[in-house]
């Protein structure tokens, strides 16, 4: 890895961090607020691709980890990890690097705009939502046994909140893309 | 702007070499999924919470921090209630309870720089296969902490600027320019390492 890829893992954690010291944006139409952080892993993967992607998250896990307050509302420490949410913050390494693998692999500079936006929403869709579910929901059902599926049923409730994530990210992935290219050269 | 949410203290927790705490931890998790007698778990719960107090963080911070991953365990206790059983509600809660309070117990008792250098440690055997280098993780944790106060600033400039200019903030119009402004700068903060000499070749 060049002292580069290394600086923009930094940055991009760095970045994962202030999303998470920003207010919660509240978009009239849905009642859940939007917190911006768990937009983090789509954009690490659209954005860096799936190396550099994967080990920024690792990276801001490892900052949560050692006991810095660096998820939203100022919390942070092993607790996080050990309650029953912590699958979901675990899920967001993962989560970056599929994003990541499809983004590279179905996004090319010279395509046009909108089947570039389409394949970023596959992949922080599959990425961003369905791998960080997948963790999130397995270490969820540990801790709860058997009332695993009622607590699968109230987590549709952050859904909604998800998609308009993906479609951010998405449109986000393809103006960096534009404006500052960095996808392509994957590390 | 980033302290860390260890408590200065010199209790017996303190001085226990991180792998040890770590090691407790990961053995109270698996553990405690085998136990379901509420003659041990409501015990064990008042021992966690000694330990926590034990660290000398005081019950309102003690509270502050673990409020919001205890309202979660609270949730979950409560599904448990309405579809599995009363009992199975307290052997959940007590459960989750102790482990979410032994590990807020181990991050206020273990420094920042403690923890870096068991990482260090543990990142010997990765660094004799190939795979990555003790130097860079903690090039790369100094790096994040330094550059936070930086990119937040940007934040509010970008912020102000749409304020100047009579535009809503929209989640893209932030994001986008904050992301290539940050990025931008990795080449000439890669430039200045190599000048520098931080990283062997």
């Amino acid at each position: 890895m060049t002292t580069r890829d290394l600086v923009l893992v930094a940055l991009f954690a760095a970045i994962m961090v202030v999303l998470g010291l920003l207010p919660p944006i509240t978009l009239g139409f849905i009642p859940v607020p939007i917190t911006a952080q768990s937009l983090g892993p789509m954009l690490a993967g659209c954005i860096l691709g799936a190396r550099r992607g994967f080990l920024s998250m690792l990276l801001f896990l490892l900052l949560v980890a050692i006991g810095l307050p660096v998820l939203s509302g100022g919390r942070g420490g092993f607790a996080v990890l050990a309650g029953p949410t912590g699958g979901y913050v675990v899920g967001w390494a993962f989560g970056a690097l599929v994003c990541g693998l499809i983004a590279e692999r179905l996004v090319r500079e010279g395509q046009n705009e909108i089947a570039q936006i389409a394949a970023f929403v596959a992949a922080a869709f599959i990425g961003g939502v369905v791998t960080v579910y997948l963790f999130g929901l397995v270490w969820l059902s540990y801790a709860t046994g058997n009332a695993f599926l009622p607590a699968v049923a109230a987590s549709a409730a952050f859904l909604p909140g998800d998609l308009i994530k993906v479609g951010i990210a998405a449109l986000a992935g393809r103006a960096v893309l534009a404006g500052y290219p960095l996808l392509p050269q994957r590390a | 702007m980033l302290n860390g949410l260890d408590i200065e203290g010199n209790s017996p927790l303190h001085r226990m070499p991180v792998r040890g705490k770590l090691i407790v931890l990961f053995t109270a998790a698996i553990g405690l999924f085998f136990l379901s007698d509420l003659r041990l778990l409501v015990p064990a719960l008042g021992l966690a919470a000694a330990l926590f107090l034990s660290t000398g963080i005081g019950i309102a911070e003690a509270f502050r921090r673990t409020r919001f991953v205890l309202f979660t365990v609270l949730l979950v206790a409560a599904a448990n209630y309405v579809f599995v059983s009363p009992h199975e509600a307290v052997v959940v809660f007590c459960r989750l309870s102790i482990l979410v309070l032994l590990a807020a117990t181990i991050t206020a008792a273990t420094g920042i720089s403690a923890f870096m250098d068991e990482i260090a440690r543990l990142a010997a055997p990765l660094e004799r296969l190939g795979l990555v280098r003790a130097a860079d993780v903690s090039l790369a944790v100094g790096l994040v902490i330094r550059f936070v106060p930086e990119i937040l600033a940007r934040y509010h400039d970008i912020a102000d600027a749409h304020r100047a200019r009579g535009l809503p903030l929209r989640p893209l119009t932030a994001l986008v320019p904050l992301i290539i402004l940050t990025l931008k700068d990795a080449d000439t903060i890669a430039m200045a390492i190599d000048a520098r000499g931080f990283r062997r070749h």
